[in-house]
Protein backbone atom coordinates (compact mmCIF):
# COMPACT_ATOMS: atom_id res chain seq x y z
CA UNK A 1 0.00 0.00 0.00
CA UNK A 2 1.31 3.56 -0.71
CA UNK A 3 2.63 6.01 2.04
CA UNK A 4 -1.10 8.34 0.90
CA UNK A 5 -3.68 6.47 -0.43
CA UNK A 6 -6.65 8.03 -1.13
CA UNK A 7 -9.64 5.75 -3.11
CA UNK A 8 -12.80 6.33 -4.91
CA UNK A 9 -12.70 9.86 -3.02
CA UNK A 10 -16.23 11.95 -2.99
CA UNK A 11 -16.55 15.34 -0.99
CA UNK A 12 -19.38 17.64 -0.77
CA UNK A 13 -20.27 20.83 0.49
CA UNK A 14 -24.42 20.06 1.84
CA UNK A 15 -25.37 18.43 -0.91
CA UNK A 16 -23.08 19.81 -4.19
CA UNK A 17 -20.58 17.01 -4.97
CA UNK A 18 -16.72 18.98 -4.68
CA UNK A 19 -14.98 15.81 -5.46
CA UNK A 20 -16.25 12.49 -7.31
CA UNK A 21 -14.32 9.48 -7.51
CA UNK A 22 -11.22 10.80 -7.33
CA UNK A 23 -7.74 8.43 -6.31
CA UNK A 24 -4.48 9.07 -5.79
CA UNK A 25 -1.09 7.01 -4.04
CA UNK A 26 1.70 8.99 -2.87
CA UNK A 27 4.86 7.18 -2.03
CA UNK A 28 7.12 8.00 1.00
CA UNK A 29 9.62 10.51 -0.28
CA UNK A 30 7.97 12.05 -3.00
CA UNK A 31 7.04 15.41 -4.07
CA UNK A 32 3.87 15.69 -5.80
CA UNK A 33 1.42 18.27 -7.59
CA UNK A 34 -2.29 18.12 -7.95
CA UNK A 35 -2.56 20.94 -10.83
CA UNK A 36 -6.27 22.14 -11.81
CA UNK A 37 -8.14 25.49 -12.99
CA UNK A 38 -10.11 27.58 -10.03
CA UNK A 39 -12.89 25.38 -8.49
CA UNK A 40 -11.14 22.03 -10.10
CA UNK A 41 -11.21 21.03 -6.45
CA UNK A 42 -7.46 21.14 -5.57
CA UNK A 43 -8.57 22.72 -1.79
CA UNK A 44 -11.31 20.40 -1.21
CA UNK A 45 -9.07 17.52 -2.12
CA UNK A 46 -6.75 18.66 0.42
CA UNK A 47 -9.23 19.80 3.12
CA UNK A 48 -10.48 16.11 2.40
CA UNK A 49 -7.53 14.44 3.24
CA UNK A 50 -7.52 16.62 6.79
CA UNK A 51 -11.02 15.29 7.56
CA UNK A 52 -12.49 18.92 7.29
CA UNK A 53 -15.36 18.24 4.55
CA UNK A 54 -18.16 15.93 4.20
CA UNK A 55 -17.25 12.74 2.21
CA UNK A 56 -16.91 9.46 1.14
CA UNK A 57 -14.41 6.87 -0.04
CA UNK A 58 -11.31 5.81 2.34
CA UNK A 59 -7.96 7.73 2.76
CA UNK A 60 -5.14 5.93 4.48
CA UNK A 61 -1.94 7.37 5.63
CA UNK A 62 1.26 5.28 6.86
CA UNK A 63 -0.92 1.98 6.57
CA UNK A 64 -3.50 3.75 9.02
CA UNK A 65 -6.95 4.78 7.80
CA UNK A 66 -7.23 8.25 8.28
CA UNK A 67 -10.86 9.27 6.97
CA UNK A 68 -13.42 9.95 9.28
CA UNK A 69 -11.15 10.63 11.67
CA UNK A 70 -10.86 13.97 13.67
CA UNK A 71 -8.85 16.75 12.07
CA UNK A 72 -6.41 16.84 14.95
CA UNK A 73 -6.34 13.13 14.90
CA UNK A 74 -5.34 13.33 11.69
CA UNK A 75 -2.14 15.91 12.53
CA UNK A 76 -1.24 13.54 14.97
CA UNK A 77 -0.66 10.64 12.46
CA UNK A 78 1.92 13.10 11.05
CA UNK A 79 0.59 15.25 8.57
CA UNK A 80 1.04 19.14 8.36
CA UNK A 81 -1.22 21.31 6.29
CA UNK A 82 -0.66 25.02 5.20
CA UNK A 83 -4.06 25.70 3.93
CA UNK A 84 -5.19 28.18 0.95
CA UNK A 85 -3.79 31.66 0.98
CA UNK A 86 -1.63 31.51 4.02
CA UNK A 87 -4.46 31.57 6.13
CA UNK A 88 -2.42 33.05 9.24
CA UNK A 89 -3.78 34.75 12.00
CA UNK A 90 -2.65 38.56 10.81
CA UNK A 91 -2.79 40.30 14.52
CA UNK A 92 -0.61 37.97 15.71
CA UNK A 93 3.21 37.74 15.92
CA UNK A 94 5.48 35.40 13.85
CA UNK A 95 6.32 33.53 17.20
CA UNK A 96 2.68 33.23 18.15
CA UNK A 97 1.61 32.03 14.53
CA UNK A 98 4.02 29.05 14.55
CA UNK A 99 3.27 28.25 18.38
CA UNK A 100 -0.83 27.84 17.07
CA UNK A 101 0.66 24.94 14.82
CA UNK A 102 2.95 23.53 17.76
CA UNK A 103 -0.53 21.67 20.09
CA UNK A 104 -0.02 18.36 18.82
CA UNK A 105 3.77 18.26 19.11
CA UNK A 106 4.59 20.44 22.51
CA UNK A 107 7.08 18.57 23.28
CA UNK A 108 9.58 19.09 20.36
CA UNK A 109 8.11 22.56 20.28
CA UNK A 110 11.64 24.05 20.74
CA UNK A 111 13.23 21.65 18.11
CA UNK A 112 10.66 22.34 16.08
CA UNK A 113 11.02 26.22 15.91
CA UNK A 114 14.61 26.04 15.28
CA UNK A 115 14.18 23.69 12.55
CA UNK A 116 11.69 26.19 10.84
CA UNK A 117 14.04 29.39 11.99
CA UNK A 118 17.04 27.76 10.13
CA UNK A 119 14.63 26.87 7.09
CA UNK A 120 13.95 30.51 6.73
CA UNK A 121 16.16 32.72 8.61
CA UNK A 122 14.11 35.80 7.66
CA UNK A 123 11.60 34.32 10.01
CA UNK A 124 13.76 34.50 13.03
CA UNK A 125 14.60 38.28 12.45
CA UNK A 126 10.83 39.64 12.61
CA UNK A 127 9.68 36.52 14.98
CA UNK A 128 7.92 40.12 17.03
CA UNK A 129 6.25 41.25 13.64
CA UNK A 130 2.71 40.76 13.40
CA UNK A 131 1.91 39.19 10.04
CA UNK A 132 -0.59 41.75 8.93
CA UNK A 133 2.55 43.52 8.21
CA UNK A 134 4.37 41.28 5.89
CA UNK A 135 4.61 40.42 2.05
CA UNK A 136 3.34 37.58 0.48
CA UNK A 137 6.39 35.81 0.42
CA UNK A 138 7.01 35.82 4.19
CA UNK A 139 3.37 34.99 5.11
CA UNK A 140 4.22 31.73 2.72
CA UNK A 141 6.89 31.11 5.21
CA UNK A 142 4.96 31.34 8.15
CA UNK A 143 2.27 29.40 6.92
CA UNK A 144 4.74 26.19 5.65
CA UNK A 145 6.86 26.74 8.80
CA UNK A 146 3.56 26.58 10.84
CA UNK A 147 2.78 23.33 9.38
CA UNK A 148 6.09 22.21 9.72
CA UNK A 149 5.63 22.84 14.06
CA UNK A 150 3.64 19.58 14.23
CA UNK A 151 6.47 17.50 13.13
CA UNK A 152 4.87 16.01 9.88
CA UNK A 153 6.06 13.53 7.85
CA UNK A 154 3.90 14.82 5.19
CA UNK A 155 3.17 18.10 4.62
CA UNK A 156 0.29 19.22 2.23
CA UNK A 157 0.52 22.99 1.19
CA UNK A 158 -2.30 24.84 -0.97
CA UNK A 159 -0.84 26.71 -4.17
CA UNK A 160 2.56 27.69 -2.63
CA UNK A 161 2.80 30.40 -5.66
CA UNK A 162 -0.21 32.32 -5.01
CA UNK A 163 0.17 35.99 -5.37
CA UNK A 164 4.43 35.67 -5.38
CA UNK A 165 6.70 37.06 -7.58
CA UNK A 166 8.83 34.60 -9.53
CA UNK A 167 12.00 35.04 -7.38
CA UNK A 168 9.81 34.32 -4.39
CA UNK A 169 8.40 31.21 -5.77
CA UNK A 170 11.82 30.26 -6.53
CA UNK A 171 12.45 30.50 -3.01
CA UNK A 172 9.83 28.59 -1.88
CA UNK A 173 10.49 25.58 -4.51
CA UNK A 174 13.72 25.86 -2.96
CA UNK A 175 12.79 25.72 0.91
CA UNK A 176 9.75 22.65 -0.55
CA UNK A 177 12.97 20.79 -1.53
CA UNK A 178 14.77 21.50 1.48
CA UNK A 179 12.27 20.07 3.34
CA UNK A 180 11.98 16.57 1.19
CA UNK A 181 16.16 16.52 1.09
CA UNK A 182 17.30 17.81 4.81
CA UNK A 183 14.19 16.57 6.83
CA UNK A 184 12.37 13.41 5.00
CA UNK A 185 9.31 14.66 4.01
CA UNK A 186 6.97 13.73 1.79
CA UNK A 187 4.61 16.32 -0.17
CA UNK A 188 1.95 16.98 -1.87
CA UNK A 189 0.99 20.77 -3.50
CA UNK A 190 -1.86 21.94 -5.29
CA UNK A 191 -1.09 24.23 -8.03
CA UNK A 192 -2.47 26.43 -10.95
CA UNK A 193 1.11 26.88 -12.26
CA UNK A 194 1.37 24.20 -14.47
CA UNK A 195 5.03 25.18 -15.32
CA UNK A 196 6.16 25.59 -11.21
CA UNK A 197 4.91 22.36 -10.67
CA UNK A 198 6.76 20.80 -13.54
CA UNK A 199 10.09 22.11 -12.00
CA UNK A 200 9.15 21.11 -8.20
CA UNK A 201 7.30 17.57 -8.71
CA UNK A 202 8.09 14.10 -10.17
CA UNK A 203 4.27 13.26 -10.55
CA UNK A 204 1.46 15.66 -11.19
CA UNK A 205 -2.40 14.60 -10.84
CA UNK A 206 -4.57 16.89 -13.41
CA UNK A 207 -7.56 17.60 -11.42
CA UNK A 208 -10.57 18.88 -13.73
CA UNK A 209 -14.12 19.76 -12.32
CA UNK A 210 -13.89 17.41 -9.13
CA UNK A 211 -12.65 14.55 -11.50
CA UNK A 212 -9.32 13.45 -11.85
CA UNK A 213 -8.28 13.40 -15.12
CA UNK A 214 -4.70 12.41 -16.10
CA UNK A 215 -1.69 11.24 -14.13
CA UNK A 216 1.29 10.96 -14.53
CA UNK A 217 5.56 11.58 -14.38
CA UNK A 218 6.78 15.08 -15.06
CA UNK A 219 8.51 13.40 -17.77
CA UNK A 220 4.92 11.24 -19.26
CA UNK A 221 3.44 14.39 -19.37
CA UNK A 222 5.71 16.76 -21.13
CA UNK A 223 5.31 14.99 -23.80
CA UNK A 224 1.54 14.13 -23.67
CA UNK A 225 -0.67 17.20 -25.04
CA UNK A 226 -3.93 16.30 -22.87
CA UNK A 227 -2.22 18.24 -20.23
CA UNK A 228 -1.60 21.07 -22.37
CA UNK A 229 -5.29 20.69 -23.95
CA UNK A 230 -7.01 20.30 -20.98
CA UNK A 231 -4.83 22.86 -19.05
CA UNK A 232 -4.17 25.72 -21.17
CA UNK A 233 -7.11 24.92 -23.47
CA UNK A 234 -5.55 24.94 -27.18
CA UNK B 1 4.53 32.98 29.07
CA UNK B 2 6.95 35.83 28.47
CA UNK B 3 6.56 37.40 32.39
CA UNK B 4 8.98 40.64 33.16
CA UNK B 5 9.63 42.39 36.11
CA UNK B 6 7.36 45.04 34.75
CA UNK B 7 4.50 42.73 34.69
CA UNK B 8 4.96 42.13 38.53
CA UNK B 9 5.31 45.33 39.58
CA UNK B 10 2.51 46.65 38.15
CA UNK B 11 0.08 44.40 39.06
CA UNK B 12 2.00 45.04 42.75
CA UNK B 13 1.10 48.70 42.59
CA UNK B 14 -2.53 48.04 41.28
CA UNK B 15 -2.94 45.90 44.73
CA UNK B 16 -1.41 48.61 46.58
CA UNK B 17 -3.33 51.31 45.00
CA UNK B 18 -6.68 49.19 45.75
CA UNK B 19 -5.87 48.68 49.60
CA UNK B 20 -4.84 52.57 50.17
CA UNK B 21 -7.90 53.94 48.13
CA UNK B 22 -10.26 54.00 51.46
CA UNK B 23 -7.95 56.55 52.77
CA UNK B 24 -7.66 58.89 50.07
CA UNK B 25 -11.34 59.27 48.74
CA UNK B 26 -14.53 59.89 50.52
CA UNK B 27 -17.65 56.91 50.67
CA UNK B 28 -19.39 58.35 47.86
CA UNK B 29 -16.10 57.99 45.27
CA UNK B 30 -15.67 54.17 47.06
CA UNK B 31 -18.98 53.28 46.48
CA UNK B 32 -18.74 54.48 42.81
CA UNK B 33 -15.75 52.27 42.78
CA UNK B 34 -17.65 48.97 43.88
CA UNK B 35 -19.86 49.40 40.93
CA UNK B 36 -16.86 49.93 38.52
CA UNK B 37 -15.46 46.42 40.53
CA UNK B 38 -18.39 45.02 39.11
CA UNK B 39 -18.29 46.19 35.97
CA UNK B 40 -14.83 45.19 35.47
CA UNK B 41 -15.70 41.25 36.24
CA UNK B 42 -18.82 41.40 33.53
CA UNK B 43 -16.42 43.43 31.21
CA UNK B 44 -13.31 40.67 31.87
CA UNK B 45 -16.52 37.78 30.94
CA UNK B 46 -16.88 39.10 28.06
CA UNK B 47 -13.25 39.88 26.96
CA UNK B 48 -12.73 35.99 28.19
CA UNK B 49 -15.19 35.21 25.55
CA UNK B 50 -15.98 37.85 22.77
CA UNK B 51 -12.75 39.42 22.84
CA UNK B 52 -10.58 36.62 22.33
CA UNK B 53 -12.49 34.32 20.01
CA UNK B 54 -14.42 36.76 18.07
CA UNK B 55 -18.20 35.22 19.31
CA UNK B 56 -19.22 38.65 19.92
CA UNK B 57 -22.01 37.88 22.99
CA UNK B 58 -25.11 40.70 22.90
CA UNK B 59 -26.52 38.60 25.77
CA UNK B 60 -24.08 38.71 28.48
CA UNK B 61 -26.77 39.73 31.42
CA UNK B 62 -28.52 36.25 30.27
CA UNK B 63 -25.23 34.53 31.91
CA UNK B 64 -25.18 37.41 34.69
CA UNK B 65 -28.55 36.93 35.56
CA UNK B 66 -28.40 33.09 35.91
CA UNK B 67 -26.11 34.06 38.73
CA UNK B 68 -27.67 36.49 40.63
CA UNK B 69 -31.38 34.82 40.32
CA UNK B 70 -29.92 31.57 41.34
CA UNK B 71 -28.09 32.77 44.64
CA UNK B 72 -30.78 35.56 45.11
CA UNK B 73 -33.23 32.65 44.80
CA UNK B 74 -31.88 29.69 46.86
CA UNK B 75 -30.76 31.89 50.24
CA UNK B 76 -34.08 33.85 49.97
CA UNK B 77 -36.63 31.56 49.39
CA UNK B 78 -34.60 28.40 50.71
CA UNK B 79 -32.92 29.73 52.96
CA UNK B 80 -29.61 28.17 51.74
CA UNK B 81 -25.81 29.35 53.41
CA UNK B 82 -24.76 32.04 51.13
CA UNK B 83 -21.56 30.25 50.85
CA UNK B 84 -23.47 27.01 49.30
CA UNK B 85 -25.61 29.39 47.02
CA UNK B 86 -22.81 31.11 45.38
CA UNK B 87 -20.92 28.34 43.90
CA UNK B 88 -24.19 26.52 42.97
CA UNK B 89 -25.10 30.20 41.10
CA UNK B 90 -21.71 29.66 39.55
CA UNK B 91 -22.23 25.99 38.72
CA UNK B 92 -26.07 27.07 36.87
CA UNK B 93 -24.18 29.62 34.94
CA UNK B 94 -22.05 27.62 33.97
CA UNK B 95 -24.95 25.07 32.31
CA UNK B 96 -26.53 28.05 31.22
CA UNK B 97 -23.08 28.82 29.29
CA UNK B 98 -23.52 25.58 27.63
CA UNK B 99 -26.98 26.09 26.51
CA UNK B 100 -25.87 29.25 24.80
CA UNK B 101 -22.77 27.44 23.13
CA UNK B 102 -24.89 24.86 21.59
CA UNK B 103 -25.89 27.19 18.46
CA UNK B 104 -22.80 28.90 18.73
CA UNK B 105 -21.13 25.70 17.12
CA UNK B 106 -22.49 26.21 14.17
CA UNK B 107 -23.25 29.96 13.50
CA UNK B 108 -20.47 32.71 14.20
CA UNK B 109 -20.99 36.25 13.22
CA UNK B 110 -23.85 38.66 13.61
CA UNK B 111 -26.18 35.78 13.81
CA UNK B 112 -24.76 34.92 17.05
CA UNK B 113 -24.81 38.02 18.24
CA UNK B 114 -28.39 37.83 17.88
CA UNK B 115 -29.16 34.64 19.20
CA UNK B 116 -27.67 35.16 22.49
CA UNK B 117 -29.62 38.57 22.55
CA UNK B 118 -32.31 36.31 21.96
CA UNK B 119 -31.28 34.56 25.12
CA UNK B 120 -31.46 37.52 26.71
CA UNK B 121 -34.97 39.19 25.99
CA UNK B 122 -36.67 35.07 26.79
CA UNK B 123 -34.70 35.52 30.20
CA UNK B 124 -36.43 38.70 30.45
CA UNK B 125 -39.42 37.57 29.68
CA UNK B 126 -39.45 34.04 31.57
CA UNK B 127 -38.10 35.20 34.99
CA UNK B 128 -41.61 37.68 34.93
CA UNK B 129 -43.97 34.97 34.26
CA UNK B 130 -42.34 31.36 34.89
CA UNK B 131 -43.23 30.96 39.20
CA UNK B 132 -43.01 34.17 40.01
CA UNK B 133 -43.42 33.32 43.65
CA UNK B 134 -39.62 32.44 43.31
CA UNK B 135 -38.20 35.01 40.83
CA UNK B 136 -40.82 38.11 42.60
CA UNK B 137 -41.94 38.48 38.43
CA UNK B 138 -41.85 41.93 37.60
CA UNK B 139 -41.19 43.53 40.48
CA UNK B 140 -37.84 41.33 41.43
CA UNK B 141 -36.57 40.72 44.67
CA UNK B 142 -35.27 42.43 47.63
CA UNK B 143 -34.29 41.73 51.28
CA UNK B 144 -31.38 39.23 50.10
CA UNK B 145 -28.61 38.95 52.18
CA UNK B 146 -26.04 41.10 51.57
CA UNK B 147 -22.45 40.12 52.50
CA UNK B 148 -21.00 43.38 53.28
CA UNK B 149 -21.70 46.37 55.89
CA UNK B 150 -20.47 50.24 54.31
CA UNK B 151 -18.68 51.66 51.67
CA UNK B 152 -15.12 50.65 53.09
CA UNK B 153 -16.01 47.02 53.38
CA UNK B 154 -17.87 46.80 50.12
CA UNK B 155 -15.07 48.42 48.34
CA UNK B 156 -12.29 45.94 49.64
CA UNK B 157 -14.51 42.94 49.47
CA UNK B 158 -15.56 43.86 45.72
CA UNK B 159 -11.73 44.98 44.75
CA UNK B 160 -10.75 41.48 46.02
CA UNK B 161 -12.81 39.57 43.77
CA UNK B 162 -12.05 41.91 40.87
CA UNK B 163 -8.50 41.66 41.43
CA UNK B 164 -8.17 37.42 42.04
CA UNK B 165 -10.56 37.54 38.64
CA UNK B 166 -8.48 39.74 36.46
CA UNK B 167 -5.02 38.46 37.23
CA UNK B 168 -6.33 34.96 36.70
CA UNK B 169 -7.36 35.89 33.56
CA UNK B 170 -4.80 37.77 32.65
CA UNK B 171 -2.65 34.75 33.63
CA UNK B 172 -4.47 32.37 31.39
CA UNK B 173 -4.47 34.52 28.59
CA UNK B 174 -0.78 34.61 28.40
CA UNK B 175 -0.69 30.85 28.15
CA UNK B 176 -0.77 28.16 24.99
CA UNK B 177 -4.43 28.56 25.33
CA UNK B 178 -4.89 32.42 25.35
CA UNK B 179 -3.00 32.34 22.07
CA UNK B 180 -5.20 29.66 20.52
CA UNK B 181 -8.44 31.57 21.57
CA UNK B 182 -7.09 34.48 19.65
CA UNK B 183 -6.32 32.94 16.68
CA UNK B 184 -9.94 31.43 16.76
CA UNK B 185 -10.67 34.80 16.48
CA UNK B 186 -8.54 35.41 13.73
CA UNK B 187 -8.87 32.72 11.54
CA UNK B 188 -11.05 29.60 12.91
CA UNK B 189 -10.19 27.31 10.27
CA UNK B 190 -6.71 27.43 10.06
CA UNK B 191 -6.64 26.62 14.26
CA UNK B 192 -8.41 23.42 13.14
CA UNK B 193 -6.38 22.54 9.88
CA UNK B 194 -3.15 23.05 12.55
CA UNK B 195 -4.73 19.79 14.44
CA UNK B 196 -6.61 22.36 17.83
CA UNK B 197 -10.18 21.09 18.62
CA UNK B 198 -11.67 23.77 17.79
CA UNK B 199 -15.04 22.60 19.65
CA UNK B 200 -13.15 22.00 22.93
CA UNK B 201 -11.44 25.59 23.32
CA UNK B 202 -14.76 27.34 22.45
CA UNK B 203 -15.99 25.16 25.05
CA UNK B 204 -13.65 26.46 27.24
CA UNK B 205 -13.40 30.01 26.25
CA UNK B 206 -17.44 29.55 27.11
CA UNK B 207 -16.98 28.11 30.40
CA UNK B 208 -14.34 30.72 31.38
CA UNK B 209 -16.42 32.98 30.69
CA UNK B 210 -19.48 32.00 32.13
CA UNK B 211 -18.09 31.19 35.50
CA UNK B 212 -16.52 34.76 35.90
CA UNK B 213 -19.96 35.88 34.91
CA UNK B 214 -21.74 33.53 37.34
CA UNK B 215 -19.38 34.66 39.99
CA UNK B 216 -19.93 38.05 39.44
CA UNK B 217 -23.87 38.26 38.86
CA UNK B 218 -23.55 36.05 42.10
CA UNK B 219 -21.89 38.26 44.58
CA UNK B 220 -23.41 41.66 42.95
CA UNK B 221 -26.75 40.26 43.65
CA UNK B 222 -25.20 40.16 47.69
CA UNK B 223 -23.92 43.31 48.17
CA UNK B 224 -27.06 44.90 46.04
CA UNK B 225 -29.23 43.24 48.45
CA UNK B 226 -32.11 44.01 45.95
CA UNK B 227 -33.15 42.35 42.41
CA UNK B 228 -34.55 44.13 39.18
CA UNK B 229 -35.54 42.23 35.80
CA UNK B 230 -35.66 45.41 34.33
CA UNK B 231 -32.58 46.68 34.95
CA UNK B 232 -30.52 43.84 34.66
CA UNK B 233 -31.74 42.41 31.42
CA UNK B 234 -31.47 45.94 29.82
CA UNK B 235 -29.71 46.11 26.29
CA UNK B 236 -27.95 49.53 28.01
CA UNK B 237 -26.40 47.46 30.21
CA UNK B 238 -24.90 44.92 27.37
CA UNK B 239 -24.02 48.09 25.83
CA UNK B 240 -21.70 49.61 28.75
CA UNK B 241 -20.06 46.08 29.01
CA UNK B 242 -19.40 46.12 25.75
CA UNK B 243 -18.07 49.39 25.42
CA UNK B 244 -16.08 48.92 28.66
CA UNK B 245 -14.16 46.33 26.60
CA UNK B 246 -13.83 48.45 23.53
CA UNK B 247 -12.92 51.64 25.17
CA UNK B 248 -10.01 49.55 27.13
CA UNK B 249 -8.62 47.37 24.65
CA UNK B 250 -10.48 44.18 23.80
CA UNK B 251 -8.87 40.96 23.96
CA UNK B 252 -5.79 42.27 26.63
CA UNK B 253 -7.46 41.74 30.52
CA UNK B 254 -6.05 45.17 31.56
CA UNK B 255 -8.20 46.74 28.82
CA UNK B 256 -11.52 46.27 30.32
CA UNK B 257 -10.45 47.41 33.69
CA UNK B 258 -9.57 50.76 32.40
CA UNK B 259 -12.29 50.95 30.50
CA UNK B 260 -14.54 49.88 33.04
CA UNK B 261 -13.11 52.16 35.31
CA UNK B 262 -13.17 55.15 32.89
CA UNK B 263 -16.72 54.63 32.08
CA UNK B 264 -18.13 54.50 35.34
CA UNK B 265 -16.60 57.81 36.38
CA UNK B 266 -17.01 59.01 33.64
CA UNK B 267 -20.85 59.19 34.05
CA UNK B 268 -20.78 59.52 37.83
CA UNK B 269 -18.91 62.95 37.08
CA UNK B 270 -20.75 64.24 34.38
CA UNK B 271 -23.97 63.48 36.73
CA UNK B 272 -24.01 66.80 37.81
CA UNK B 273 -23.82 69.07 34.42
CA UNK B 274 -25.78 66.36 32.88
CA UNK B 275 -28.70 64.80 34.85
CA UNK B 276 -30.46 62.93 31.92
CA UNK B 277 -29.20 60.64 29.06
CA UNK B 278 -26.92 63.06 27.50
CA UNK B 279 -24.62 62.10 29.03
CA UNK B 280 -24.57 59.23 26.78
CA UNK B 281 -23.77 61.23 23.95
CA UNK B 282 -20.74 62.61 25.99
CA UNK B 283 -19.99 58.90 26.53
CA UNK B 284 -20.88 58.08 22.82
CA UNK B 285 -18.83 60.86 20.86
CA UNK B 286 -15.59 59.56 23.41
CA UNK B 287 -15.87 55.90 22.33
CA UNK B 288 -15.97 57.25 18.39
CA UNK B 289 -13.51 59.58 18.31
CA UNK B 290 -11.02 56.45 20.56
CA UNK B 291 -12.74 53.58 17.50
CA UNK B 292 -11.42 56.54 14.85
CA UNK B 293 -8.45 57.10 16.05
CA UNK B 294 -7.04 53.74 18.17
CA UNK B 295 -9.19 51.37 17.91
CA UNK B 296 -7.07 49.00 19.80
CA UNK B 297 -8.34 50.92 22.80
CA UNK B 298 -7.08 53.13 26.06
CA UNK B 299 -4.42 50.23 26.38
CA UNK B 300 -2.94 50.40 23.50
CA UNK B 301 -2.51 54.31 23.81
CA UNK B 302 -0.74 53.64 27.00
CA UNK B 303 1.80 51.25 25.55
CA UNK B 304 2.80 53.14 22.38
CA UNK B 305 3.03 56.33 24.88
CA UNK B 306 5.30 54.22 27.11
CA UNK B 307 7.19 53.02 24.01
CA UNK B 308 7.75 56.56 22.48
CA UNK B 309 8.66 57.52 26.17
CA UNK B 310 11.20 55.14 25.78
CA UNK B 311 12.76 55.95 22.37
CA UNK B 312 12.57 59.40 23.62
CA UNK B 313 15.10 58.50 26.53
CA UNK B 314 17.39 56.14 24.20
CA UNK B 315 18.01 58.90 22.13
Amino acid sequence: MSYLEIKSLSSFYGKAEALSNVSLSVEKGEIIAIVGANGAGKSTLLDSIMGMVKQKGTISFDDKTISGKSTSHIVKQGIGYAPERFSLFPYMSVKDNLLVGAFTAREKTKDNLAQVYSLFPRLAERETQETATQSGGERQMVSLGRALMSSPKLLLVDEPTIGLAPKVCNEIAVSLRRMRDDFGLTVVITEQNANFAMTLAERIYVLEAGKMQIEGTVEELKSDNRLIEAYFGT
Amino acid sequence: MGLRWYHFTAWGLFAIGLALLPEIVSKGTLRTFIFANYLVIFAISWDLLSGRTGYISFGHPFLIGIGAYTSAILTKRFGIDVELAIPIAVIVTMIGGLIVLLPALRIRGSYFALVTLAFMELMYQLVQVIRPDLTGGTRGMSGIQTLTRGAVNGFYFSSFLMFVIAISSWFLLRTRIGTALTAIGLNESAVEGSGLSVTKLKMFAFMASAFVAGLGGAFYVHYLGSLAPRALFDINFVFTIIVAVLIGGASTIIGPIIGALFLTFLLEYLRPYLPGAERYFIYGGIALLLYMYQPKGIYALITSGWQMLQEKSVK
